[in-house]
């Protein structure tokens, strides 16, 4: 499978000059399996700019199937929705596998983002294509785009996101954004090493540098040390840095990522590969 | 007065290499009359700037005090609001303006902080929030400064607002479409409609008064920022869609007799080059339909004094 960048940032875009390089849009990711089909994962603003690119093959004739995986419901990863083309054109269908014990409880959420104080287009049912939202069921694997899937609930400050394991043909790409305990963490447990064993690629987020975090605990994001200790005693293969805080310049996430290799170094992760993700790159899995 | 662009961008903010002169971020204005407290128009994500910005005067101590002027809830017209330091800050005073809904507004901003979609609570802001609901016609005085506002044709109502002070005028028309073709109101419209088609005369008569509502706001004013963000042919294209095109923006100035016309509300692919080339062309048009205003194209960082010095 091949996995693109579309958004790269956490919390709220932050276009300029000084983001260029990474990019300021909000987290979305594609998944391309080689059989063909496509997987979002996330609805940050980038899914705006994926959704154009969309347009010349079958989504543009509403010919199109995709699935989409949310992590969670914050703005940051839904965003992008009503600027999805795609969702315009009759015909199109996604699934949606979000958090929730009910898919009636993730539609809902999404149809508060449509509420017509809020957006022009006043409720989900008047986007054109179809959508099934579903439930994702938590350690228990389920098969989208020809792929097995398992989601992965983990802590997010005083709530929670899913993480995705995707895996095709033995080769696996892990998705673990937004992850963070609102205390000082004491390491990666067992169940979250385990669920990140031996990935070929392990997108994590790396919201903060370990001393903005120290001030920012209550919000359950990542510092890139909390990656390198993580994807270290998992043994994955490459490590995708994700979600950089809205205020770090491109200097600031280089310089992150300076130190990410360092860190993965002091902790004994040296044959990993070190990937910051930028927003427009493509990752061959 | 001082008036500031933080966010100039419509619908959704774009960053990124091909609008990083003009700006990604959405609608965001602020007009400081001298020696006053800001008065702020519009939340998009530029708000997140100018509060860090704030932050740096008495907002920081906890000693600020803002108004904050919302057109209508939109979006790209609030969605800065979670990230305005000056609210985390105990002591700071933020008074938000809005149209009447049919909630309360406190109950409409609170929405946007519900757990699923953000993690901090409106009750948890620490400075003191203040909802003021608006009618249409409504005057009111912010310090020093004189505010009146007029009803603009979009969808959901979208309000104009006109801030006299220092002996000058500001205008602020975002959301609208032009005064002809459609009378928005709450109704979802999901195809453009034939723009060929004589309108019933209720629905024109209505569109007339609304249309004249707001060249009476703009009387005389020294700048007029107006939601230019169609150019006519895309205009053609989506005309249910709300947003107005510099032609419309340039008869409404014209009417008006402002003193100087900014195209705003960008849309979300413009470029800059795109920008600069509508800017040039309607400079020249300004120039040879012997219109006296000046024309420019909102980008932000840009800033007007204007009035007493």
């Amino acid at each position: 499978m091949k996995i693109r960048f579309w958004g790269v940032r956490g919390s709220i875009p932050a276009p300029g000059p000084e983001t260029i390089r990474y990019g300021g849009n909000t987290a979305c990711v594609s998944v391309h399996p080689k059989a063909g089909g496509l997987i979002i994962i996330d609805m940050g603003t980038g899914l705006m700019h994926l959704g154009n690119t969309l347009l010349p093959g079958p989504f543009g004739k509403g010919a199109g199937r995709g699935t989409i995986l949310l992590s969670h419901t914050h703005w940051d990863h839904i965003q992008g929705l009503g600027f999805f083309a795609p969702v315009f054109i009759p015909g199109n269908q996604f699934t949606v596998w979000g958090p929730g014990t009910s898919p009636n409880f993730l539609e809902e959420i999404l149809e508060g983002q449509m509420d017509p104080n809020f957006s022009p287009l006043q409720s989900l049912k008047n986007l054109a294509a179809g959508f099934q939202v579903r439930a994702a069921p938590c350690g228990e694997p389920f098969e989208a785009e020809g792929l097995t899937i398992t989601a992965r609930e983990h802590a997010h400050g005083a709530t929670t996101a899913l993480a995705f394991r995707i895996v095709e043909d033995g080769r696996s790409f892990v998705y673990a954004s937004d992850v963070g305990q609102p205390f000082a963490d004491t390491g990666p447990t067992p169940e979250t090493i385990a669920f990140f064993a031996d990935a070929d690629v392990l997108l994590h987020d790396t919201t903060y540098r370990p001393v903005d975090q120290a001030t920012r605990r209550n919000r359950g994001f990542s510092s890139y040390e909390d990656a390198a200790i993580v994807a270290t005693a998992a043994r994955v293969r490459r490590l995708v840095m994700f979600h950089y805080d809205q205020d770090y310049t491109d200097d600031d996430v280089d310089e992150m990522a300076a130190s990410c290799r360092s860190a993965l170094d002091a902790h004994g992760g040296t044959a990993i590969e070190l990937v910051p993700a930028r927003e427009g790159e493509e990752l061959e899995i | 007065m001082k008036v500031r662009f933080w966010g100039v961008r419509g619908s959704i903010p774009v960053p990124g290499r091909s609008t990083s002169r003009y700006g990604g971020n959405t609608s965001c204005v602020e007009v400081r009359p001298r020696g006053a407290a800001p008065i702020i128009i519009d939340a998009g994500t530029g708000l997140r700037r100018l509060g860090k910005s704030l932050m740096e005067e008495s907002f920081g101590d906890g000693k600020g005090k803002t108004s904050i002027l919302i057109s209508h809830t939109h979006w790209d017209h609030v969605q800065g609001l979670p990230f305005f330091s000056p609210l985390y800050r105990a002591g700071n005073q933020v008074h938000i303006f809005a149209r009447q809904r049919d909630m309360h507004l406190e109950a409409v901003f609170s929405q946007q902080h519900d757990s699923p979609y953000f993690p901090v609570p409106l009750s948890a802001m620490h400075a003191d929030m203040h909802f003021h609901e608006l009618i249409e016609g409504a005057r009111f005085d912010i310090g020093k400064a004189r505010v009146t506002c007029t009803r603009l044709n979009h969808p959901w109502i979208a309000i104009a607002y006109r801030i006299e002070v220092d002996g000058a005028a500001v205008v602020y028309c975002a959301d609208t479409a032009p005064f002809a073709d459609i009378l928005f109101g709450r109704e979802f419209i999901v195809t453009a409609p034939s723009l060929d088609q004589p309108l019933p005369a209720d629905v024109l008569a209505e569109l007339a008064q609304m249309r004249a509502g707001v060249v009476a706001l703009a009387k005389n004013a020294d700048l007029l920022i107006y939601d230019t963000q169609f150019t006519i042919d895309e205009y053609r294209l989506r005309p249910h869609w709300g947003h107005s095109h510099p032609d419309d923006a340039i008869a409404i100035s014209r009417d008006a007799g402002v003193k100087r016309l900014c195209l705003f509300h960008h849309a979300p692919l413009r470029s800059d080059d795109d920008n600069d080339a509508i800017l040039a062309k309607y400079r020249h048009v300004v120039q040879q339909q012997g219109d006296r205003f000046e024309l420019a194209s909102a980008y932000e960082g840009l800033e007007y004094t204007l009035g007493d010095e």
